[in-house]
Protein backbone atom coordinates (compact mmCIF):
# COMPACT_ATOMS: atom_id res chain seq x y z
CA UNK A 1 0.00 0.00 0.00
CA UNK A 2 1.52 2.96 -0.91
CA UNK A 3 -0.97 6.08 -1.04
CA UNK A 4 -2.25 7.97 2.33
CA UNK A 5 -5.07 5.07 3.85
CA UNK A 6 -8.57 5.56 3.33
CA UNK A 7 -10.79 6.85 5.85
CA UNK A 8 -12.70 3.73 5.83
CA UNK A 9 -9.86 1.85 6.57
CA UNK A 10 -8.57 4.22 9.45
CA UNK A 11 -11.89 4.12 10.69
CA UNK A 12 -11.60 -0.10 10.69
CA UNK A 13 -8.38 -0.07 12.59
CA UNK A 14 -9.44 2.45 14.97
CA UNK A 15 -12.71 0.52 15.68
CA UNK A 16 -10.75 -2.74 15.89
CA UNK A 17 -7.75 -1.66 18.17
CA UNK A 18 -10.66 0.38 20.81
CA UNK A 19 -12.30 -2.83 20.53
CA UNK A 20 -9.73 -5.66 21.15
CA UNK A 21 -7.68 -3.67 23.66
CA UNK A 22 -11.26 -3.52 26.11
CA UNK A 23 -11.65 -7.36 24.99
CA UNK A 24 -8.00 -7.93 26.50
CA UNK A 25 -8.48 -5.92 29.16
CA UNK A 26 -11.79 -7.40 30.10
CA UNK A 27 -11.46 -10.78 29.34
CA UNK A 28 -8.61 -11.90 28.10
CA UNK A 29 -6.26 -10.46 30.74
CA UNK A 30 -8.39 -12.42 33.06
CA UNK A 31 -8.10 -15.67 31.42
CA UNK A 32 -4.52 -17.26 32.09
CA UNK A 33 -3.83 -20.10 30.29
CA UNK A 34 -0.90 -22.14 31.46
CA UNK A 35 -0.67 -19.79 33.82
CA UNK A 36 -0.07 -16.74 32.16
CA UNK A 37 -2.23 -14.16 29.71
CA UNK A 38 -2.39 -14.32 26.31
CA UNK A 39 -1.82 -10.80 25.03
CA UNK A 40 -3.75 -9.91 21.38
CA UNK A 41 -1.87 -6.39 21.46
CA UNK A 42 1.15 -6.97 19.77
CA UNK A 43 -0.68 -9.84 17.20
CA UNK A 44 -3.13 -6.92 15.95
CA UNK A 45 -0.38 -4.19 15.33
CA UNK A 46 1.63 -6.84 13.28
CA UNK A 47 -1.31 -7.70 11.73
CA UNK A 48 -2.58 -4.54 10.53
CA UNK A 49 1.18 -4.44 9.31
CA UNK A 50 1.02 -7.34 7.49
CA UNK A 51 -1.96 -6.18 5.63
CA UNK A 52 -2.09 -2.42 5.91
CA UNK A 53 1.98 -1.84 5.15
CA UNK A 54 4.61 0.01 7.41
CA UNK A 55 3.26 3.01 8.13
CA UNK A 56 -0.34 2.10 9.06
CA UNK A 57 1.37 -0.58 11.04
CA UNK A 58 3.78 2.07 13.07
CA UNK A 59 0.45 4.58 13.49
CA UNK A 60 -1.60 1.94 14.55
CA UNK A 61 1.27 0.09 17.19
CA UNK A 62 1.68 3.41 18.28
CA UNK A 63 -1.89 4.48 18.63
CA UNK A 64 -2.81 0.40 20.81
CA UNK A 65 0.31 1.04 22.84
CA UNK A 66 -0.83 4.49 24.08
CA UNK A 67 -4.30 3.21 24.42
CA UNK A 68 -2.85 0.42 26.69
CA UNK A 69 -0.79 3.15 28.52
CA UNK A 70 -3.31 5.22 29.29
CA UNK A 71 -6.08 2.45 30.36
CA UNK A 72 -3.41 0.46 32.39
CA UNK A 73 -2.17 3.74 33.87
CA UNK A 74 1.35 2.07 32.42
CA UNK A 75 4.12 4.42 31.63
CA UNK A 76 3.18 6.21 29.19
CA UNK A 77 4.82 5.94 25.68
CA UNK A 78 6.82 2.53 26.76
CA UNK A 79 4.17 0.51 24.82
CA UNK A 80 4.13 3.09 22.23
CA UNK A 81 7.53 2.89 21.28
CA UNK A 82 7.65 -0.98 21.53
CA UNK A 83 4.75 -1.79 19.23
CA UNK A 84 5.27 1.27 16.90
CA UNK A 85 8.50 -0.78 15.99
CA UNK A 86 6.67 -3.90 15.61
CA UNK A 87 3.84 -2.67 13.35
CA UNK A 88 6.57 -1.40 11.09
CA UNK A 89 8.67 -4.14 11.11
CA UNK A 90 5.56 -6.26 9.69
CA UNK A 91 4.28 -3.51 7.57
CA UNK A 92 8.30 -3.81 6.06
CA UNK A 93 8.16 -7.53 5.75
CA UNK A 94 4.94 -7.77 4.03
CA UNK A 95 6.30 -4.21 1.48
CA UNK A 96 9.40 -6.55 1.15
CA UNK A 97 8.71 -9.55 1.04
CA UNK A 98 4.94 -9.85 0.26
CA UNK A 99 4.72 -13.83 2.39
CA UNK A 100 1.59 -15.79 1.32
CA UNK A 101 2.40 -18.78 2.83
CA UNK A 102 0.13 -20.51 4.97
CA UNK A 103 2.26 -20.15 7.98
CA UNK A 104 2.96 -16.49 7.32
CA UNK A 105 0.57 -15.10 10.00
CA UNK A 106 1.59 -17.83 12.82
CA UNK A 107 5.14 -16.85 12.38
CA UNK A 108 4.77 -13.02 12.34
CA UNK A 109 2.55 -13.40 15.39
CA UNK A 110 4.74 -15.69 17.17
CA UNK A 111 7.72 -13.19 16.23
CA UNK A 112 5.59 -9.72 17.18
CA UNK A 113 4.64 -11.47 20.66
CA UNK A 114 8.46 -12.58 21.21
CA UNK A 115 9.62 -8.92 20.30
CA UNK A 116 6.71 -7.35 22.23
CA UNK A 117 7.55 -9.55 25.46
CA UNK A 118 11.44 -9.06 24.87
CA UNK A 119 10.98 -5.28 23.81
CA UNK A 120 8.78 -4.53 27.10
CA UNK A 121 11.29 -6.31 29.62
CA UNK A 122 14.44 -4.59 28.19
CA UNK A 123 12.59 -1.40 28.18
CA UNK A 124 11.46 -1.52 31.77
CA UNK A 125 15.29 -2.79 32.47
CA UNK A 126 16.45 0.06 30.90
CA UNK A 127 14.31 2.51 32.92
CA UNK A 128 16.12 0.64 35.87
CA UNK A 129 13.22 -1.86 37.43
CA UNK A 130 14.46 -3.71 40.20
CA UNK A 131 14.31 -7.15 38.94
CA UNK A 132 16.95 -9.86 38.09
CA UNK A 133 17.09 -11.59 34.45
CA UNK A 134 16.27 -15.04 35.85
CA UNK A 135 14.72 -18.25 34.63
CA UNK A 136 11.46 -17.36 35.24
CA UNK A 137 11.33 -14.35 33.32
CA UNK A 138 12.58 -16.16 30.44
CA UNK A 139 9.88 -18.88 31.27
CA UNK A 140 7.40 -16.69 31.12
CA UNK A 141 8.57 -15.22 27.56
CA UNK A 142 8.60 -18.74 26.11
CA UNK A 143 5.38 -19.11 27.37
CA UNK A 144 3.84 -16.02 26.53
CA UNK A 145 5.05 -16.44 23.17
CA UNK A 146 3.92 -19.97 22.86
CA UNK A 147 0.27 -18.98 23.89
CA UNK A 148 -0.05 -15.55 21.59
CA UNK A 149 1.57 -17.93 18.71
CA UNK A 150 -1.84 -20.26 19.07
CA UNK A 151 -4.12 -17.52 19.41
CA UNK A 152 -2.29 -15.73 16.42
CA UNK A 153 -4.58 -18.25 13.51
CA UNK A 154 -7.83 -16.73 14.86
CA UNK A 155 -6.63 -13.20 15.60
CA UNK A 156 -5.40 -13.31 11.78
CA UNK A 157 -8.71 -14.00 11.05
CA UNK A 158 -10.52 -11.60 12.69
CA UNK A 159 -8.25 -8.46 11.64
CA UNK A 160 -8.09 -9.74 8.27
CA UNK A 161 -11.82 -10.18 8.20
CA UNK A 162 -12.21 -6.66 9.50
CA UNK A 163 -9.79 -4.97 7.52
CA UNK A 164 -10.68 -6.70 4.17
CA UNK A 165 -12.94 -4.20 2.77
CA UNK A 166 -11.47 -1.10 3.68
CA UNK A 167 -7.96 -2.37 1.59
CA UNK A 168 -7.15 -0.74 -1.15
CA UNK A 169 -6.41 -4.28 -3.14
CA UNK A 170 -6.00 -7.52 -2.01
CA UNK A 171 -2.06 -8.64 -1.47
CA UNK A 172 -2.76 -11.96 -2.67
CA UNK A 173 -5.06 -10.46 -5.70
CA UNK A 174 -2.34 -8.52 -6.80
CA UNK A 175 0.25 -11.30 -6.58
CA UNK A 176 -2.10 -13.03 -8.57
CA UNK A 177 -2.35 -10.39 -11.25
CA UNK A 178 0.78 -9.80 -11.38
CA UNK A 179 1.97 -13.59 -12.35
CA UNK A 180 -0.51 -14.12 -14.98
CA UNK A 181 0.69 -10.21 -16.65
CA UNK A 182 4.04 -10.18 -16.07
CA UNK A 183 7.19 -12.75 -16.91
CA UNK A 184 5.89 -15.21 -19.48
CA UNK A 185 3.54 -16.78 -16.81
CA UNK A 186 0.29 -15.52 -17.86
CA UNK A 187 -1.31 -17.97 -20.36
CA UNK A 188 -2.27 -16.23 -23.19
CA UNK A 189 1.63 -14.83 -23.18
CA UNK A 190 2.24 -19.22 -23.36
CA UNK A 191 -0.53 -19.16 -26.10
CA UNK A 192 1.56 -17.39 -28.53
CA UNK B 1 7.54 9.47 -6.37
CA UNK B 2 9.15 6.40 -4.91
CA UNK B 3 11.52 8.73 -2.44
CA UNK B 4 8.42 10.33 -1.56
CA UNK B 5 6.99 7.67 -0.20
CA UNK B 6 10.58 6.46 1.52
CA UNK B 7 10.49 9.61 3.08
CA UNK B 8 6.80 10.10 4.41
CA UNK B 9 7.43 6.38 5.56
CA UNK B 10 10.51 7.18 7.47
CA UNK B 11 9.69 10.35 9.05
CA UNK B 12 6.47 8.78 10.36
CA UNK B 13 8.36 6.43 11.78
CA UNK B 14 10.94 8.88 13.40
CA UNK B 15 8.19 10.90 14.64
CA UNK B 16 6.23 8.35 16.48
CA UNK B 17 9.52 6.62 17.98
CA UNK B 18 10.31 10.30 18.94
CA UNK B 19 7.00 11.00 20.18
CA UNK B 20 6.80 8.32 22.08
CA UNK B 21 10.35 8.56 23.99
CA UNK B 22 9.44 12.25 24.64
CA UNK B 23 6.32 10.81 26.29
CA UNK B 24 8.31 8.23 27.78
CA UNK B 25 10.75 10.76 29.54
CA UNK B 26 8.43 13.50 30.16
CA UNK B 27 6.48 10.74 32.12
CA UNK B 28 9.32 9.56 33.85
CA UNK B 29 10.71 12.86 34.96
CA UNK B 30 7.36 13.86 35.98
CA UNK B 31 5.57 13.92 39.45
CA UNK B 32 2.42 11.68 39.85
CA UNK B 33 0.26 15.23 39.99
CA UNK B 34 1.84 15.58 36.66
CA UNK B 35 0.05 16.59 33.42
CA UNK B 36 0.96 13.22 31.66
CA UNK B 37 -0.40 11.42 35.38
CA UNK B 38 -3.49 13.69 34.93
CA UNK B 39 -4.19 13.19 31.45
CA UNK B 40 -4.01 9.41 32.53
CA UNK B 41 -6.23 10.07 35.21
CA UNK B 42 -8.52 11.67 32.76
CA UNK B 43 -8.63 8.84 30.42
CA UNK B 44 -9.44 6.53 32.83
CA UNK B 45 -12.26 8.50 34.88
CA UNK B 46 -13.78 8.78 30.95
CA UNK B 47 -13.56 5.18 30.09
CA UNK B 48 -13.83 3.51 33.49
CA UNK B 49 -17.83 3.13 32.77
CA UNK B 50 -17.08 1.77 29.27
CA UNK B 51 -14.66 -0.83 31.32
CA UNK B 52 -17.54 -1.32 33.48
CA UNK B 53 -20.23 -1.64 30.92
CA UNK B 54 -17.47 -3.99 28.59
CA UNK B 55 -16.76 -5.86 31.58
CA UNK B 56 -20.66 -6.65 32.77
CA UNK B 57 -21.18 -7.90 28.63
CA UNK B 58 -18.05 -9.49 28.32
CA UNK B 59 -18.51 -11.30 31.80
CA UNK B 60 -20.03 -14.89 29.95
CA UNK B 61 -17.55 -14.78 27.18
CA UNK B 62 -14.45 -14.17 30.89
CA UNK B 63 -16.89 -17.18 32.49
CA UNK B 64 -16.95 -19.24 29.45
CA UNK B 65 -12.82 -19.25 29.02
CA UNK B 66 -12.98 -19.19 32.51
CA UNK B 67 -14.72 -22.60 33.20
CA UNK B 68 -12.04 -24.73 30.19
CA UNK B 69 -9.25 -22.81 32.59
CA UNK B 70 -10.41 -24.28 35.81
CA UNK B 71 -11.64 -27.81 34.16
CA UNK B 72 -7.89 -27.87 32.85
CA UNK B 73 -6.64 -26.57 36.52
CA UNK B 74 -9.07 -28.94 38.34
CA UNK B 75 -7.36 -31.92 36.38
CA UNK B 76 -3.76 -30.98 37.51
CA UNK B 77 -5.17 -30.60 41.10
CA UNK B 78 -6.97 -33.44 40.71
CA UNK B 79 -3.62 -35.44 39.27
CA UNK B 80 -1.91 -33.52 42.31
CA UNK B 81 -3.86 -34.67 45.08
CA UNK B 82 -3.88 -38.56 43.75
CA UNK B 83 0.01 -37.86 44.44
CA UNK B 84 -0.96 -36.48 47.79
CA UNK B 85 -3.03 -39.30 48.17
CA UNK B 86 -0.65 -41.54 47.60
CA UNK B 87 1.97 -40.09 49.08
CA UNK B 88 -0.23 -40.13 52.85
CA UNK B 89 -1.75 -44.06 52.56
CA UNK B 90 0.89 -45.70 53.82
CA UNK B 91 1.01 -42.54 56.48
CA UNK B 92 -2.75 -43.04 57.21
CA UNK B 93 -1.83 -47.17 57.48
CA UNK B 94 1.17 -46.77 59.78
CA UNK B 95 -0.77 -44.53 61.94
CA UNK B 96 -4.38 -46.68 61.86
CA UNK B 97 -2.20 -49.70 62.81
CA UNK B 98 -0.51 -48.12 65.45
CA UNK B 99 -4.00 -46.31 67.01
CA UNK B 100 -5.10 -50.22 66.83
CA UNK B 101 -2.30 -51.29 68.60
CA UNK B 102 -2.71 -48.34 71.00
CA UNK B 103 -6.26 -49.10 71.56
CA UNK B 104 -5.60 -52.91 72.59
CA UNK B 105 -3.10 -51.47 75.04
CA UNK B 106 -5.02 -50.10 76.71
CA UNK B 107 -7.74 -52.66 76.79
CA UNK B 108 -5.25 -54.98 78.41
CA UNK B 109 -4.09 -52.04 80.87
CA UNK B 110 -8.02 -52.20 82.02
CA UNK B 111 -7.84 -56.04 82.26
CA UNK B 112 -5.03 -56.00 83.96
CA UNK B 113 -6.58 -53.23 86.68
CA UNK B 114 -9.48 -55.60 86.59
CA UNK B 115 -7.50 -58.31 88.55
CA UNK B 116 -5.81 -60.15 85.67
CA UNK B 117 -2.65 -58.69 86.96
CA UNK B 118 -2.50 -61.56 89.40
CA UNK B 119 -1.52 -64.18 86.54
CA UNK B 120 1.56 -62.36 85.32
CA UNK B 121 0.68 -61.52 82.23
CA UNK B 122 3.59 -61.34 79.35
CA UNK B 123 2.53 -59.08 76.63
CA UNK B 124 3.22 -60.38 73.57
CA UNK B 125 2.39 -59.61 69.93
CA UNK B 126 0.92 -61.44 67.24
CA UNK B 127 3.95 -61.95 64.69
CA UNK B 128 2.09 -65.12 62.55
CA UNK B 129 -1.46 -65.98 62.08
CA UNK B 130 -2.21 -68.86 60.17
CA UNK B 131 -3.30 -68.90 56.64
CA UNK B 132 -5.88 -71.80 57.01
CA UNK B 133 -9.54 -70.74 57.69
CA UNK B 134 -9.44 -73.95 59.14
CA UNK B 135 -6.51 -73.85 61.67
CA UNK B 136 -7.11 -71.07 64.44
CA UNK B 137 -3.43 -70.64 65.23
CA UNK B 138 -1.44 -67.37 65.84
CA UNK B 139 2.04 -67.41 66.45
CA UNK B 140 3.73 -64.89 69.41
CA UNK B 141 7.16 -63.25 70.20
CA UNK B 142 7.15 -64.62 73.47
CA UNK B 143 8.41 -67.97 74.23
CA UNK B 144 9.79 -70.29 77.22
CA UNK B 145 12.31 -67.43 78.71
CA UNK B 146 9.24 -65.53 79.44
CA UNK B 147 8.13 -67.54 81.46
CA UNK B 148 5.48 -69.13 78.44
CA UNK B 149 4.64 -72.51 78.83
CA UNK B 150 2.03 -74.73 77.05
CA UNK B 151 -1.48 -74.46 78.25
CA UNK B 152 -0.87 -70.87 79.37
CA UNK B 153 -4.74 -68.88 78.52
CA UNK B 154 -3.90 -66.15 76.09
CA UNK B 155 -6.24 -62.62 76.33
CA UNK B 156 -6.66 -59.63 74.97
CA UNK B 157 -8.41 -56.60 75.83
CA UNK B 158 -11.95 -57.62 75.02
CA UNK B 159 -11.61 -61.07 76.57
CA UNK B 160 -10.30 -64.36 76.35
CA UNK B 161 -8.15 -65.88 72.75
CA UNK B 162 -6.83 -68.83 73.60
CA UNK B 163 -3.82 -70.67 74.61
CA UNK B 164 -0.47 -71.33 73.94
CA UNK B 165 0.07 -75.24 72.63
CA UNK B 166 3.37 -75.07 71.82
CA UNK B 167 6.56 -72.90 73.20
CA UNK B 168 10.14 -72.23 71.75
CA UNK B 169 12.78 -69.71 73.35
CA UNK B 170 12.17 -67.19 70.65
CA UNK B 171 7.93 -67.50 70.36
CA UNK B 172 5.06 -69.71 71.31
CA UNK B 173 1.95 -70.67 69.46
CA UNK B 174 -1.07 -70.00 70.47
CA UNK B 175 -5.01 -72.27 69.38
CA UNK B 176 -8.08 -69.44 69.46
CA UNK B 177 -10.57 -70.47 71.56
CA UNK B 178 -12.88 -71.28 67.49
CA UNK B 179 -10.11 -73.90 66.34
CA UNK B 180 -11.73 -77.47 66.60
CA UNK B 181 -9.13 -78.72 69.21
CA UNK B 182 -10.43 -75.98 72.33
CA UNK B 183 -12.45 -76.38 74.83
CA UNK B 184 -13.24 -73.67 77.73
CA UNK B 185 -14.66 -74.40 80.68
CA UNK B 186 -17.58 -71.42 80.81
CA UNK B 187 -20.77 -70.36 82.29
CA UNK B 188 -23.61 -67.80 81.61
CA UNK B 189 -22.96 -64.44 82.97
CA UNK B 190 -26.33 -64.38 85.09
CA UNK B 191 -26.33 -68.01 86.42
CA UNK B 192 -24.26 -70.56 87.67
CA UNK B 193 -24.80 -73.53 85.47
CA UNK B 194 -21.82 -74.08 83.61
CA UNK B 195 -20.77 -76.04 80.01
CA UNK B 196 -18.25 -75.96 77.50
CA UNK B 197 -17.39 -73.81 75.18
CA UNK B 198 -16.02 -75.40 71.74
CA UNK B 199 -15.98 -74.06 68.58
CA UNK B 200 -19.46 -74.73 66.37
CA UNK B 201 -18.95 -77.44 63.81
CA UNK B 202 -19.12 -76.15 60.24
CA UNK B 203 -18.96 -72.72 61.82
CA UNK B 204 -15.36 -72.06 62.89
CA UNK B 205 -16.18 -68.29 63.62
CA UNK B 206 -19.23 -69.08 66.06
CA UNK B 207 -18.72 -70.95 69.07
CA UNK B 208 -20.78 -73.59 71.32
CA UNK B 209 -21.50 -73.41 75.14
CA UNK B 210 -22.61 -76.94 75.57
CA UNK B 211 -23.59 -79.50 78.10
CA UNK B 212 -25.59 -76.96 80.11
CA UNK B 213 -28.46 -78.42 82.87
CA UNK B 214 -31.32 -78.81 80.42
CA UNK B 215 -33.29 -76.14 82.59
CA UNK B 216 -30.70 -73.36 82.21
CA UNK B 217 -32.17 -70.52 80.80
CA UNK B 218 -30.29 -68.46 78.37
CA UNK B 219 -31.19 -65.14 77.45
CA UNK B 220 -29.87 -63.58 73.98
CA UNK B 221 -26.86 -61.01 74.77
CA UNK B 222 -26.10 -62.27 78.06
CA UNK B 223 -22.26 -62.99 78.35
CA UNK B 224 -20.60 -65.96 78.70
CA UNK B 225 -17.74 -66.03 80.71
CA UNK B 226 -14.95 -68.74 81.91
CA UNK B 227 -15.95 -70.75 85.35
CA UNK B 228 -12.61 -70.66 86.21
CA UNK B 229 -13.37 -74.22 88.07
CA UNK B 230 -11.37 -75.46 90.85
CA UNK B 231 -11.94 -79.16 91.78
CA UNK B 232 -9.14 -80.58 92.43
CA UNK B 233 -6.54 -82.31 89.56
CA UNK B 234 -9.34 -81.03 86.94
CA UNK B 235 -8.79 -77.30 87.52
CA UNK B 236 -9.69 -74.94 85.00
CA UNK B 237 -6.73 -73.66 82.95
CA UNK B 238 -8.64 -70.64 82.35
CA UNK B 239 -8.90 -67.33 85.30
CA UNK B 240 -12.71 -67.41 86.41
CA UNK B 241 -14.27 -64.29 84.70
CA UNK B 242 -13.11 -63.97 81.60
CA UNK B 243 -15.02 -62.48 79.05
CA UNK B 244 -15.57 -65.41 76.41
CA UNK B 245 -18.48 -64.18 73.93
CA UNK B 246 -22.44 -63.27 74.24
CA UNK B 247 -25.13 -65.61 73.65
CA UNK B 248 -26.97 -65.63 70.35
CA UNK B 249 -29.38 -68.12 70.46
CA UNK B 250 -30.58 -71.22 72.58
CA UNK B 251 -30.93 -75.12 71.22
CA UNK B 252 -33.32 -77.32 72.99
CA UNK B 253 -31.75 -80.63 73.15
CA UNK B 254 -32.79 -83.97 75.21
CA UNK B 255 -30.46 -84.41 77.81
CA UNK B 256 -28.59 -80.80 77.57
CA UNK B 257 -29.06 -78.02 76.72
CA UNK B 258 -26.40 -75.61 74.95
CA UNK B 259 -26.16 -72.18 73.42
CA UNK B 260 -24.74 -70.69 70.90
CA UNK B 261 -22.41 -67.95 71.54
CA UNK B 262 -20.72 -65.26 69.34
CA UNK B 263 -17.24 -64.57 70.21
CA UNK B 264 -16.21 -61.01 71.36
CA UNK B 265 -12.77 -61.04 70.99
CA UNK B 266 -12.12 -60.17 67.47
CA UNK B 267 -10.03 -62.92 66.59
CA UNK B 268 -9.62 -61.97 62.99
CA UNK B 269 -7.57 -58.68 64.14
CA UNK B 270 -5.19 -59.45 66.97
CA UNK B 271 -1.71 -57.43 67.35
CA UNK B 272 -1.09 -57.42 70.99
CA UNK B 273 -2.12 -60.12 73.45
CA UNK B 274 -1.70 -61.20 77.53
CA UNK B 275 -0.43 -64.51 78.18
CA UNK B 276 -1.51 -65.58 81.60
CA UNK B 277 1.70 -67.34 83.02
CA UNK B 278 0.21 -68.20 86.11
CA UNK B 279 -2.62 -70.45 85.89
CA UNK B 280 -6.03 -70.34 87.68
CA UNK B 281 -4.97 -73.63 89.73
CA UNK B 282 -1.99 -72.49 89.91
CA UNK B 283 -0.36 -71.06 93.54
CA UNK B 284 0.17 -67.91 92.48
CA UNK B 285 -3.31 -67.62 91.45
CA UNK B 286 -4.97 -69.77 94.57
CA UNK B 287 -3.05 -67.06 96.73
CA UNK B 288 -4.40 -64.02 94.94
CA UNK B 289 -7.59 -65.64 95.59
CA UNK B 290 -7.03 -65.61 99.36
CA UNK B 291 -5.97 -62.42 99.45
CA UNK B 292 -8.68 -60.85 97.85
CA UNK B 293 -10.89 -63.04 100.58
CA UNK B 294 -9.43 -62.07 103.49
CA UNK B 295 -10.32 -58.52 105.54
CA UNK B 296 -9.66 -55.09 103.94
CA UNK B 297 -7.43 -54.43 106.83
CA UNK B 298 -5.22 -57.69 106.55
CA UNK B 299 -5.66 -57.87 102.45
CA UNK B 300 -3.57 -54.59 102.27
CA UNK B 301 -0.74 -55.43 104.66
CA UNK B 302 -0.50 -59.65 103.21
CA UNK B 303 -0.94 -57.75 99.66
CA UNK B 304 3.03 -57.24 98.77
CA UNK B 305 3.56 -60.58 100.72
CA UNK B 306 0.99 -62.53 98.36
CA UNK B 307 2.60 -61.07 95.20
CA UNK B 308 6.25 -61.97 95.99
CA UNK B 309 4.92 -65.40 96.59
CA UNK B 310 2.85 -65.52 93.56
CA UNK B 311 5.88 -63.84 91.63
CA UNK B 312 8.10 -66.82 93.03
CA UNK B 313 5.31 -69.58 92.22
CA UNK B 314 5.08 -68.21 88.60
CA UNK B 315 8.75 -68.30 88.50
CA UNK B 316 8.12 -72.27 89.24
Amino acid sequence: MTGAPSAGLLARVGALAVVLVFFQIGVVSEVPVFGINADLTPLLVAFVGLLAGSTLGAACGFAVGLLVDLALLQTLGLTSLVFTLIGYWAGRLRELRDPQAGLTPLLVGAAAAAAALVGYSLMEFLLGVDAPVSLDLLRQIVLGTVVDTIVAVPMWAIVRRTLEGGLPEDPRRRRRRRAYTTGGLSPLSKAR
Amino acid sequence: MYDKTVRRRRAVLALLVVLSLLLLTAYFGESGGGSLHGVQRTFLTAVSPIQDGANKALKPVRDLFGWFGDTVHAKGQRDQLRKQIDQLRPELIAAQSEKRTYQQLLALYHLNRLGVSAYHPVTATVVGKSPNIWYSTVTIDKGSPDGVRVNDPVVNGEGLVGKVVAVEPDGAQVDLITDSSMGVSARIGASNATGIVQPKVGNPNDLLLQYLPANTHANKGEYVVTSGTVSGRDDSLYPPGLLIGQVTSENEESAYKSVNVHPIANLHNLDVVEVLTARAGGTAANLKTLIAALPVGQSSEVTAQGEQLASTGAGG
